[in-house]
């Protein structure tokens, strides 16, 4: 029997599919949580084969439950979604998560994946896999994406530069590149987009 | 995308290419050049009349002052806001230079041309609203003229006439020469504008025309689907095969209607192959393989539309077989056409899930034209496909 814990806030979604994964004789639905913060509560206690975790989840999104629980239980993520942002199968995958599907996939098929996932193997579903490819290309140079990572929860110019080593000038230097390549106005806007795209 | 950087400056003011300020430099110097011409010549005349065949180095330091003014004020309207203040606070020293300078060239020279002329040039360049200043300088031009018939009856100094005649045609139409680049300049800014505006409507159209594809397809299978449901409801009791067929053929609808949004939406989404590929190992190299990519430059020229869709198909195929370690995708141009290849330590197809995968890229490749050869080894599976065509010579 393969236990299942299943996360969606999506409320008619999550028992939809817990009903139809209860109708596989070999599936167990053994916690329904409507958020992230439920989930890891749930998991850690519950220790389920795997968890089926749907990306959008306000507070905690799916693939970051997966990286906080897989530290420090034994279970397999699959990772459901409804629009797969480009950079986030990236983020799952380097975060532990074995299956990514989206959830236009009938319940046989997520049944199928968890199947597969429990005995040790991983899914990523073509159309997934395919936004992934077709994405644009981060055109920003590492040292770019240094100064957007270390200035993303807002710091000032001089703590970026203190932290990275630089003189503040270069910061700014590199700062004005990023603002043209990704043809925003200031750095808040440049960290939202380079987040969104799962480049930093 | 639309670049949007209105937010970096004041709202109203103007958001330019940066093709388009080579031409302003341009208009600044032909302006620039065109008051350096002004001021040798009064300085000149004033150096001839004086006996040196020579210019007067006092004019032409009060002209150099007054031109190092209007540098400023020029500068200051490249920045102007259409709605912004007549003179910017930060703007009125640079104005007060100029007016300083022409106050030293009337009590030098006495002429109330050249006084005249230098004050009015600065306020000739100030951000007048459109409309009034043409009004400013038809008046600035009327009174130059004027000044410069009094200046002829008064003849305090003596000049030699030609000398006086270069000044005077330089000082009356030196205000309306710079309006007139300017003014040039204004247009080429509001045909930049409008250029920006077309391109944010092309992307308005754009949006609204998949919105109706999005709306029609949406509505045609929702319409289907509630058909479908509705005789199954309505069968459920007397005959219920025909009941479950009928939820079937719902069901197909739902995955119609989910497919055909997802083309809609992958319909303009096409990216360089060698992006492709770079993104293949990134992704890869994220499920902890150590994957490499050797992609041409050249390479972008292979036919995506035949190409994308084997490299995410073989891509996909590595991670969905969990535990390979290594991985190698090429793309490469060759004499007859394109070559791409990829190879990873999985231990054989163990489960053939992937069959139906390979004969759909086989099933690709055949219409190109090309050819899929699979390797399986013990300790390694190839796939390498070669695509016909120009490729390199």
């Amino acid at each position: 029997m393969i236990r299942v814990l299943l996360a969606d806030d999506e409320a008619m979604i999550r028992s939809a599919l817990a009903a139809l994964l209860r109708l596989e004789e070999d599936i167990d639905v053994v916690a329904e949580c409507a958020d992230g913060t439920e989930a890891i509560a749930r998991a850690l206690e519950l220790q389920p084969d795997v968890c089926v975790l749907d990306l959008e989840m306000p507070g905690i999104d799916g693939v970051d439950v997966a990286a906080q629980l897989s530290r420090r239980i034994a279970s397999r993520f699959v990772v459901v979604t409804r629009h797969a942002r480009p950079g986030v199968l990236r983020r799952a995958l380097s975060s532990g998560v074995a299956g990514f599907l989206p959830k236009s996939r009938g319940a046989d098929e997520v049944a199928a994946v968890v199947r597969k996932v429990a005995a040790g193997g991983r899914y990523v579903d073509p159309e997934v896999a395919a936004d992934a490819l077709t994405d644009v290309r981060c055109p920003l140079t590492p040292r770019e994406l240094d100064v957007l990572r270390v200035g993303r929860r807002g710091e000032t110019t001089g703590q970026i530069a203190r932290t990275l080593s630089l003189a503040p000038g270069t910061v700014r230097n590199h700062v004005s590149v990023v603002l043209g390549k990704l043809g925003v106005a200031t750095r808040q806007q440049a960290v939202l987009i380079a987040e969104e795209k799962g480049w930093i | 995308m639309v670049k949007n950087r209105s937010h970096a400056r004041g709202p109203g003011s103007f958001e330019l290419s940066r093709g388009i300020w080579a031409t302003w430099w341009y208009t600044v110097s032909a302006v620039l050049l065109f008051e350096l011409f002004f001021v040798t010549a009064w300085a000149g005349a004033w150096g001839t009349a004086e006996g040196r065949n020579d210019v007067d180095p006092v004019v032409l330091a009060a002209g150099a002052v007054w031109f190092a003014g209007t540098v400023w004020l020029l500068l200051a309207y490249r920045r102007r806001e259409e709605r912004g203040p007549l003179l910017p606070r930060r703007d009125i020293p640079a104005l007060l230079v100029c007016a300083a300078a022409g106050i030293a060239m009337l009590v030098l020279t006495g002429s109330w041309l050249a006084g005249a002329a230098f004050v009015l040039q600065p306020i000739s360049i100030l951000n007048w609203q459109r409309g009034v200043r043409l009004r400013v300088v038809g008046t600035v031009t009327a009174v130059l003229v004027a000044l410069a018939v009094i200046d002829r009856a008064q003849s305090s100094v003596e000049l030699d006439p030609a000398a006086w005649a270069v000044g005077m045609a330089f000082s009356i139409a030196l205000p309306a020469a710079s309006v007139t680049s300017l003014w040039w300049w204004d247009v080429l800014v509001a045909f930049d504008k409008a250029r920006a505006v077309e391109s944010r409507l092309a992307a308005t159209q754009e949006r609204l025309r998949v919105a109706t594809d999005v709306h029609d397809l949406q509505g045609h299978h929702l319409q289907v689907i509630a058909l479908q449901l509705e005789l199954a409801e309505k069968l459920m009791a007397r005959d219920p095969d025909g009941a479950l067929e009928q939820i079937r053929a719902a069901r197909v609808s739902v995955g119609e209607a989910t497919q055909g949004t997802r083309d809609l939406a992958t319909r303009f989404r096409t990216v360089p192959l060698t992006d492709e590929i770079a993104n293949a190992r990134d992704l890869l190299q994220a499920a902890g393989i150590a994957a490499t990519a050797d992609a041409t430059v050249d390479a972008d020229g292979a036919p995506a539309d035949v190409l994308g869709p084997v490299i995410r198909e073989t891509t996909t195929n590595v991670l969905k077989h969990g535990g390979g370690r290594r991985a190698r995708l090429a793309l490469e141009t060759r004499p007859d056409g394109w070559r791409y290849e990829i190879v990873n330590d999985r231990a054989g197809d163990a489960d053939g899930t992937d069959g139906s995968g390979l004969q759909g890229i086989a099933r690709r490749v055949a219409e190109a034209g090309g050819t899929v050869n699979v390797r399986r080894e013990p300790h390694e599976f190839a796939v390498a496909v070669w695509i016909p065509g120009e490729g390199e010579r």
